[in-house]
């Protein structure tokens, strides 16, 4: 249930991306439950293919769940008309995996686009406006290079002052800390949070970096194959004892996440499968070894 | 038997599928169309850079274009000794058909491929995604702009392609082989009608425009967000705008010559 105080809140959410036939495909999300006080700064965890950005994706209302209720500040996401769905995501801000910055315009064009595309300020103002939050992404230096000129990491930060632009309420952050030298890894966690409180936005982030997102977050949710396996702020989280949690937390490769796909036995699809049942076992022995899973 | 049946109700139904899809993007890139003519800037921008930048590859094939003209038509005329005609033939030929069909066809070439793989390519960065986010419709912001810009580029530049045949036509007739310069441009001048000739010629053209670009603006959009995906859209763009144009040529010169 949506309290007077979350901002964000996701109930019983179930979603599978359509087939072709137009059958709904593996359920990504499975009854999932997420709510998000205003002002806080929540982590969200899991394996790839987790059902992580699914969670982004219907926040902005980009995709829509087969059931379940989707709401950000109190609409109802799911239901809102075109219109009132852009009014509101005016109020959010997001940042992509890999910065998705628009390659034809330099780095003070991509941060002042929504500026000019959803104000009327006068270019005076913006351009004080962009150099702003370019400076708090410590790349007001790089107004005038273009994205093709500058790193990964330095396009996550200036995707991330785009982000910001508009000061938003909702700010979503899709692996923030992936490919990072371990300097600015530091600093855009640090980041993340100050402008979570300097903004008064409430922000989600979802993320593999236990250590990083532990230490900056309020609360946390792990997920694993559609469902929140378990939830709790960061202290509860080093102290939990899930297998889940322990084995994510700790990095230890054995544990209720397999590190193989599913597949059929390794032996066998080395045609060992006639071979006699020593040999056999001795070949899946050896597939464990270098791997990470059971 | 039953695989060769089912494979065919597949590609039926995803090519009436597709159509569909196509038909409603069309319907939504006329109605987010306001933006291209409020911020004029956007659109002009798309001129110089789909219209302008193909005015090379125009005017040289425009050129010769016409001295084959020029010569072809010069060795078939004057078997009958009507080598006057020569700057009528060339220009009815220029304006009617070849200028809008060859400006066309080089247009999907240089421009519709490249309006293709940009959009793709946005998509495939999730540039599109990072500005639906923004609240900024996509193709508010990058199709109908280009889209826009396309149509109104394919007249100038199949004008532009006709004038510069006609020019081909004069130096290889008139310059190199001798035909009698007022005989040239005076049938010219009385034989080609302003409204039956360059008046469908320019119809034409547009309604090319409009196929061309619109396909080039769909492939993209409508593309996988893969390198594969990319480059078999930007094979597509070419492959349907050619044949739309050719087949759109045939109904358009039975409409209005017949």
């Amino acid at each position: 249930m949506l309290s007077d105080t979350d901002f964000v809140a996701l109930e019983n959410v179930s979603f599978g991306y359509p087939l072709l036939s137009g059958a709904t495909g593996r359920l990504i999300l499975d009854g999932v439950n997420l709510n998000l006080r205003k002002g806080s700064l929540v982590a969200l965890m899991g394996g790839s293919g987790s059902g992580k950005t699914t969670i982004l994706r219907l926040l902005g209302g980009q995709i829509k769940p087969q059931a379940g209720g989707v709401r950000v500040a109190g609409l109802d996401v799911p239901a809102l008309p075109h219109a009132e769905l852009f009014a509101l995501r005016r109020r959010m801000g997001m940042l992509f995996q890999f910065g998705a910055l628009f390659t034809d315009m330099s780095v003070f064009d991509n941060v002042a686009f929504p500026l000019r595309e959803h104000t009327q300020l006068p270019e005076d103002a913006i351009r004080d406006l962009t150099l702003l939050k370019l400076h708090a992404v410590g790349l007001r230096g790089a107004a005038a290079l273009m994205p093709s000129e500058i790193s990964g990491g330095m396009a996550r930060r200036v995707a991330l002052a785009r982000a910001i632009a508009l000061d938003p309420d909702l700010i979503m952050y899709d692996e923030p800390f992936a490919g990072l030298d371990p300097i600015s890894l530091g600093v855009t966690a640090n980041l993340i949070r100050r402008l979570n409180d300097a903004l008064g936005a409430t922000s989600i982030i979802v993320t593999h970096d236990v250590e990083e997102s532990l230490a900056i977050v309020d609360y946390v949710y792990f997920l694993a194959e559609g469902k929140i396996v378990a939830r709790g702020t960061p202290d509860e989280i080093r102290a939990s004892d899930l297998p889940y949690v322990r084995q994510f937390v700790s990095g230890e490769p054995d544990g209720p996440v397999r590190f193989h796909y599913p597949a059929q036995d390794y032996a066998a699809d080395l045609g060992f499968s006639c071979a006699p049942a020593a040999s056999a076992s001795q070949a899946s022995e050896g597939a464990r070894k270098p791997g990470a899973g059971p | 038997m039953t695989q060769l049946l089912q494979s065919l109700g597949h590609g039926v139904i995803d090519g009436i599928a597709k159509l569909g899809y196509a038909a409603r993007l069309f319907a939504l890139l006329l109605a987010h169309s306001g933006l291209s003519f409020r911020r004029l800037r956007l659109t002009i921008a798309q001129v110089h850079f789909i219209g302008n930048y193909s005015l090379v590859i125009i005017v040289i094939s425009g050129l010769f274009v016409g001295f084959v003209l020029g010569l072809q038509g010069y060795n078939t005329l004057q078997r009958y000794g009507s080598e006057q005609a020569l700057g009528l033939l060339v220009a009815l030929s220029l304006v009617r058909e070849l200028g809008p069909v060859i400006t066309a066809l080089l247009f999907a070439g240089r421009a519709g491929t490249s309006i293709t793989a940009e959009i793709g390519l946005m998509k495939a960065g999730e540039q599109l995604a990072a500005m639906d986010m923004m609240a900024v419709s996509p193709v508010a912001r990058v199709l109908a702009p280009r889209f826009w810009a396309g149509v109104i580029s394919m007249p100038a530049l199949a004008a532009m392609f006709s004038a510069v045949g006609v020019f081909g036509g004069y130096i290889v007739g008139v310059v190199m082989i001798g035909v009698d310069e007022g005989a040239f441009w005076s049938q010219m001048q009385n034989g080609v009608d302003w409204l039956t000739d360059v008046g469908n010629g320019v119809v034409k053209s547009v309604v090319f425009g409009f196929a061309v670009t619109f396909i080039a603006v769909f492939e993209g959009y409508d593309c996988q967000a893969t390198p594969e995906g990319v480059s078999r859209a930007t094979t597509r763009t070419v492959v349907s705008s050619s044949l739309a144009v050719l087949g759109l040529d045939f109904i358009l010169t039975a409409l209005m010559f017949s």
